[in-house]
């Protein structure tokens, strides 16, 4: 595996609960600038995957490595802090601000001025501009009409596009995107792949956990595949498209094609 | 308009600085106390509005500075800048001690621990002996000249003025910056402000800290308004009036807090000619309507109105 060198490094990445092994012995990495999915059917362990890497969970053993640093055990907000930026499968908005303070709170960690600083009256030129690249990015994602709009006023699609806005406020060189089609119509599935296009080709890292082949398949260019928490097949769409063991694991499975 | 905005705010604190060289002594006395409570539900509405902190302390830290001040400067004759400094890192410690362990555990257990914790202080004041006065409190002191300067009279409602000034400064500053989204995230959804990079429990811990000793050092202006400090003042009672006012102006705004803390402090003075002590009823069902028909408080009412003129 040569080119590009890894962002992340997932070694044999470990999740018990109890006597359950959500997720057994997982390596993979994500690389620069590239679109890395991880698929499998419900229950694969995928969401577990992604919760450890976003320091949502802990770990049971393994290693996980962000540009070279070990990342296993730090709180979310630290990693997030590292420039490892995330979206929820289930919209999670902050509901009491308008759309554009919902983004800046994802540059949260970027903030230079300190309180004593705020205090004293500063921090407005870096306030003002944070705004302003927030706004862009809301133009980014398509949402530039509700850029002062309250949230409850955004349908679930738009709030998916205001989840992914709020994580490149945070200047992540990682994105991760839990089911970023879930709850999409058609159309937005389109419109959201080629947003997630847009962020990789501004050298942002994503990895995508995805239950919908046919979305992550013509987006990923290399792709993970997880079974009873293990991973069963790595390699290109075309390739893990005709590999035996997950032909098997989604036989009988509705949304896979 | 935004221009002008600075001047406004200048006109209308150097209107309530001059008002009290209007009044006489009892409006004077009125007028303290209203903005005293004004002071405090700008800090409380930090806490529990914006924060979203369920907490039941900020009166008993309003107590904490009062008590530490009056006894710091006559039971232990100590300076005045001196006793000053060391009643705003009592009201700190006792915060930071409440905080950091009740802000790591989830939900109601902060409102728990600030629950003991005023009514644990309402008895160590009681129990206190001649150090706090017991039932009776500490009485007989006044004001001391601070720097060569004796502050008397409206020049005291000035500084109480100041106070409000000061805290509200404080507080919108704060609310304005990455600070105060980082709260309002946490109120909303502290899952989501985790992974966006906010320091949840750090947050917490600076924002319970900070309301405390704000309320804290409007506690030892109090302190000089009465000239006397007694337990019963600090008790819950008071501390659920707060969380009323918070509520029926409208929790997150400091417009509301403000609404809230005028309205339901100058009620009574309405009301007890009318209906004797049933007043306590009245703010009972205006809190009910509250919650129940307008979560938004006397403000979100406000906005409403002003959306449907506009």
């Amino acid at each position: 595996m040569p080119s590009a060198s890894a962002l992340l490094e997932v070694r044999g990445l470990v999740k018990r609960f109890g006597g359950l092994t959500a997720v057994d012995r997982v390596d993979f990495d994500v690389r620069e600038g590239e679109i890395l999915g991880i698929i499998g059917p419900n229950g694969a362990g995928k969401s577990t995957v992604f919760n450890l890497i976003a320091g949502a969970l802990p770990a049971s053993a393994g290693e996980v490595r962000f540009a070279g640093e070990p990342i296993l055990g730090r709180p979310p907000h630290a990693i997030a802090a590292l420039g490892i930026m995330r979206t929820f499968q289930h919209n999670r908005p902050f509901a009491g601000m308008p759309v554009v303070d919902n983004v800046l709170v994802g540059s949260h960690a970027r903030f230079r001025a300190g309180l004593w600083r705020i205090l004293a009256g500063g921090g407005g030129a870096e306030e003002r501009a944070r705004r302003r690249r927030a706004e862009e990015l809301i133009e980014f994602v398509g949402l530039g009409d509700f850029a002062h709009a309250e949230v409850d006023t955004l349908s679930f699609g738009q709030g998916r596009l205001l989840e992914i806005a709020r994580g490149l406020a945070g200047e992540p060189r990682l994105m991760l995107f839990d089911e970023p089609a879930a709850g999409l119509t058609l159309a937005e599935c389109d419109r959201l792949a080629g947003i997630i296009r847009g962020i990789a080709a501004r050298g942002i890292a994503v990895l995508l956990i995805e239950h919908d082949m046919r979305f992550l398949l013509p987006l990923a260019q290399r792709v993970v595949v997880l079974n009873f928490g293990a991973k069963i097949a790595e390699g290109t769409p075309q390739e893990v498209r005709m590999h035996p063991a997950v032909m098997a694991a989604y036989l009988g499975d509705a949304t896979a094609v | 308009m935004s221009a002008w905005r600075p001047l406004a705010w200048v006109a209308l604190f150097a209107a309530l600085a001059a008002a009290p060289f209007f009044l006489g002594s009892y409006h004077n006395d009125v007028f303290r106390k209203m903005l005293l409570w004004v002071a405090l539900a700008l800090g409380y509405n930090f806490l529990f509005g914006i924060c979203g902190q369920i907490a039941f302390s900020h009166f008993a830290f309003y107590g904490v500075g009062a008590y530490s001040i009056v006894i710091l400067l006559f039971q232990f004759e100590l300076p005045f800048a001196v006793a000053a400094l060391l009643g705003l890192a009592l009201c700190a410690l006792v915060a930071l001690a409440v905080a950091i362990p009740s802000t790591r555990l989830e939900g109601f257990y902060l409102a728990l621990a600030t629950l003991a914790l005023a009514q644990l202080f309402i008895v160590l004041l009681n129990e206190g002996g001649a150090l706090t006065g017991g039932t009776g409190g500490l009485a007989n002191y006044r004001l001391p000249e601070i720097f060569g300067v004796r502050i008397a009279g409206p020049w005291y409602t000035v500084l109480i003025v100041g106070l409000v000034a000061l805290t509200f400064g404080i507080l919108w500053r704060l609310d304005r910056s990455w600070f105060g989204r980082a709260c309002r995230a946490i109120r909303d959804n502290p899952e989501a402000a985790a992974a966006m990079g906010v320091n949840v429990a750090r947050t917490k811990v600076i924002v319970f800290t900070l309301t405390s000793v704000l309320a804290g050092v409007a506690g030892m202006v109090y302190a000089f308004v009465d000239n006397t400090v007694n337990p019963p003042i600090f008790g819950l009672d008071n501390a659920f009036l707060l969380l009323f006012m918070i509520i029926v102006g409208g929790a997150g705004r400091h417009a509301g807090a403000v609404i809230g803390a005028v309205l339901l402090y100058l009620a009574p003075f309405v009301l007890s000619p009318l209906i004797g002590h049933h007043h306590v009823l009245v703010f009972g069902v205006f809190v009910l309507v509250a919650i129940l028909l307008y979560p938004r408080g006397l403000i979100g009412i406000w906005d409403a109105l002003r959306q449907r003129l506009a």
